[in-house]
């Protein structure tokens, strides 16, 4: 128990500098590279002087150092801040469509935005899991278990050819071949989840393949080594011995890599597929703010990513070391 | 290099050079223009399929472009990009990793912990901000790419320090009187190569795939040069009735990925056995 707590507390305090040094760094960039944000919100009509006005009374043109402590009080208190495009009523503003349709009082919260897409989010990483997961373990399985013979090479040769297809043609032509012309299933936009099916699909095609890797060296791996020749000695049959006891020690390295690098990609492709599908995720709203300059978006949804992220590690090396006790020195 | 005596590897590295052959000479020797429009001649299909639309081997566009040779210009630009973004990489993240291996101490260690920061903020993430917010040139893609990709070659190039830097011969030229400099660059530098090569290979692919990503949201190589990205997002549009603008480019780089991905492949399983002692 102690070590639990000890480990958590750890990890927890190296987490949070982590996300405080990601924030740091993608806050400076927002306000050094070219675009003025509050262009994008007045329009092109509004005056210079206008413009520099909003700039002065939002803050934004303040010292960064100034700005980022403003911002973190701001979060401490549990407020991210308003968006400055999208207006409470869930339209985009401003931009090309003039400065009177800016309504300084009326900005959506950053978090009700976030709050509102993010299900539509979970649900699809959730599908593409699973659907990665039935990929993968089957084939991955069979190939660590003969190694070297027919399933191997398959499994090798599937997975390099899965991770050749570059996921937005492949998105493409699914929708292209699976909703235009077959009509099985609906492709831009969500409403119900059947929706979701389409986008997962493509999500756990970019997964499998890492997961096939893993699974298929780590089964094999754990097929030579001794314990396995000892217990069929003893009279357990082969099959018993697979699955009550390979299976449990090859999932420690693939519980790793599913933390780590699956994750990783998950998030990368999140934002891409939610792009391609116009499927309302947090991916979605993370590209619509970065094209319209939303800054208190962008950063929570950053804040966001790097906080998963570095969460799951921690979970994924707490449930290694529960799994196995060796790993805890 | 073992990796040359198995078939696989030779099929994938054969396929590759005829890709890159073709990606440089091809639209001299078709002497069709990849940017003139020509929109009397817009939405032919494949030759391949339909005679008619001889010398447009693939189709042409909504704007009466040839398809094949935008397709193959884009696959030099990507080309291009991937393979300089993971030389960046390479050398970046090696230097990085090598100079904290080497040198230890609290330095050592904070630029692990960059390192370390670095791998947790998704690549996209970065990629979408300082690109979607700012003018994206060639040069700034590249740079985006190497920033996001370079860590795994750091923390191989730490351990790989770490582990020569015991070593007796490290010492023995030490006294013989060589500089640090000397010792990393001639030394240690030749044994980082042997376990990160297929990474580096496997991660041109994976450059690739990002950098027609890129292209695809919008924030890639600005039109009117072709990319595999701006192809394909250009061809969403008529996907119902010219379905080859949208399929063509992404059937190249597929193709041209899969045979990145089995020459990386096959020096993975080829250093495995190596590492496991077969012959």
């Amino acid at each position: 128990m102690l070590f639990a707590l000890d480990f958590f507390a750890r990890r927890l305090a190296q987490g949070l500098v982590l996300v405080v040094l990601v924030t740091m760094l993608i806050f400076t960039l927002l306000r050094v590279v070219p675009g003025d944000p509050v262009r994008m919100m007045l329009g092109p009509m509004a005056s210079v002087s206008v413009a520099e006005q909003t700039a002065k009374d939002m803050g934004l043109r303040d010292p960064i150092p100034v700005q980022f402590g403003r911002y973190v009080a701001q979060i401490l208190t549990g407020d991210f801040g308003s968006s400055f495009v999208r207006s409470a009523q869930g339209g985009s503003t401003g931009g090309s469509r003039g400065g009177s349709t800016f309504d300084a009082a009326n900005r959506a919260s950053v978090l009700g935005l976030i709050t509102t897409s993010l299900p539509f989010s979970l649900l699809l990483a959730g599908l593409a899991f699973l659907f990665a997961l039935a990929i993968a373990l089957p084939i991955g399985i069979a190939a660590g278990l003969r190694s070297g013979r027919w399933p191997d090479r398959l499994a090798l040769h599937l997975a390099s050819v899965l991770v050749s297809l570059p996921n937005v043609w492949l998105a493409l032509v699914l929708i292209f071949l699976v909703s235009a012309k077959a009509g099985w299933l609906p492709a831009i936009g969500y409403q119900g989840p059947s929706y979701a099916i389409l986008p997962a699909i493509v999500l756990a095609i970019e997964l499998a393949p890492t997961l096939i890797r893993s699974v298929s060296v780590s089964v094999s791996g754990n097929l030579v080594e001794p314990y396995v020749s000892q217990g069929e000695i003893r009279g357990l049959s082969r099959s018993r011995m697979i699955v009550a006891h390979v299976l449990r020690n090859s999932s420690i390295p693939v519980l790793n890599v599913l933390g780590i690098q699956a994750i990783g990609v998950l998030l990368g492709g999140l934002f891409v597929v939610e792009y391609v599908f116009n499927y309302p995720g947090v991916g979605l709203l993370m590209i619509n703010a970065v094209f319209q300059r939303d800054f208190p978006v962008i950063q929570a949804i950053a804040i966001l990513a790097c906080a998963t992220l570095v969460m799951l590690n921690i979970l994924v090396d707490f449930a290694a070391m529960a799994i196995d006790r060796r790993l805890q020195y | 290099m073992q990796a040359w005596r198995t078939t696989e590897f030779r099929i994938g590295f054969a396929l590759f050079c005829l890709l890159i052959i073709l990606s440089v000479l091809g639209p001299y020797i078709l002497n069709l223009s990849p940017t003139q429009f020509n929109v009397s001649k817009k939405f032919l299909p494949p030759a391949l399929l339909d005679h008619s639309s001889w010398p447009y081997l693939f189709g042409t566009d909504q704007l009466g472009r040839d398809l094949f040779t935008r397709s193959l210009i884009g696959l030099r630009n990507a080309l291009l990009i991937g393979i300089t973004s993971v030389a960046g990489m390479f050398i970046l993240g090696s230097a990085i990793g090598m100079i904290s291996g080497y040198f230890g101490g609290w330095a050592g260690l904070l630029l692990m912990r960059i390192t370390d920061a670095q791998m947790s903020i998704p690549a996209i993430i970065l990629a979408i901000t300082v690109l979607g917010v700012s003018r994206p040139t060639p040069l700034a893609i590249i740079l985006v790419l190497i920033l996001a990709g370079w860590p795994a070659y750091s923390r191989v190039a730490r351990s790989v320090t770490l582990s020569e830097h015991r070593k007796e011969y490290v010492r023995a030229i030490k006294i013989l009187g060589a500089s640090d400099a000397r010792v990393l660059l001639v030394h240690i530098a030749p044994n980082i190569l042997p376990p990160i090569a297929f990474v580096a290979i496997l991660d041109i692919a994976r450059m690739m795939i990002f950098e027609a990503v890129l292209g695809f949201i919008g924030i890639g190589i600005q039109p009117p040069t072709p990319t595999f990205g701006t192809i394909i997002a250009d061809g969403t549009k008529y996907i119902l009735n010219a379905w080859w603008i949208t399929t063509v480019p992404g059937l190249l780089l597929a193709i041209t990925l899969c045979c990145i991905n089995i020459m990386g492949g096959a020096l993975e399983r080829s250093r495995n056995k190596i590492l496991l002692g077969f012959e």
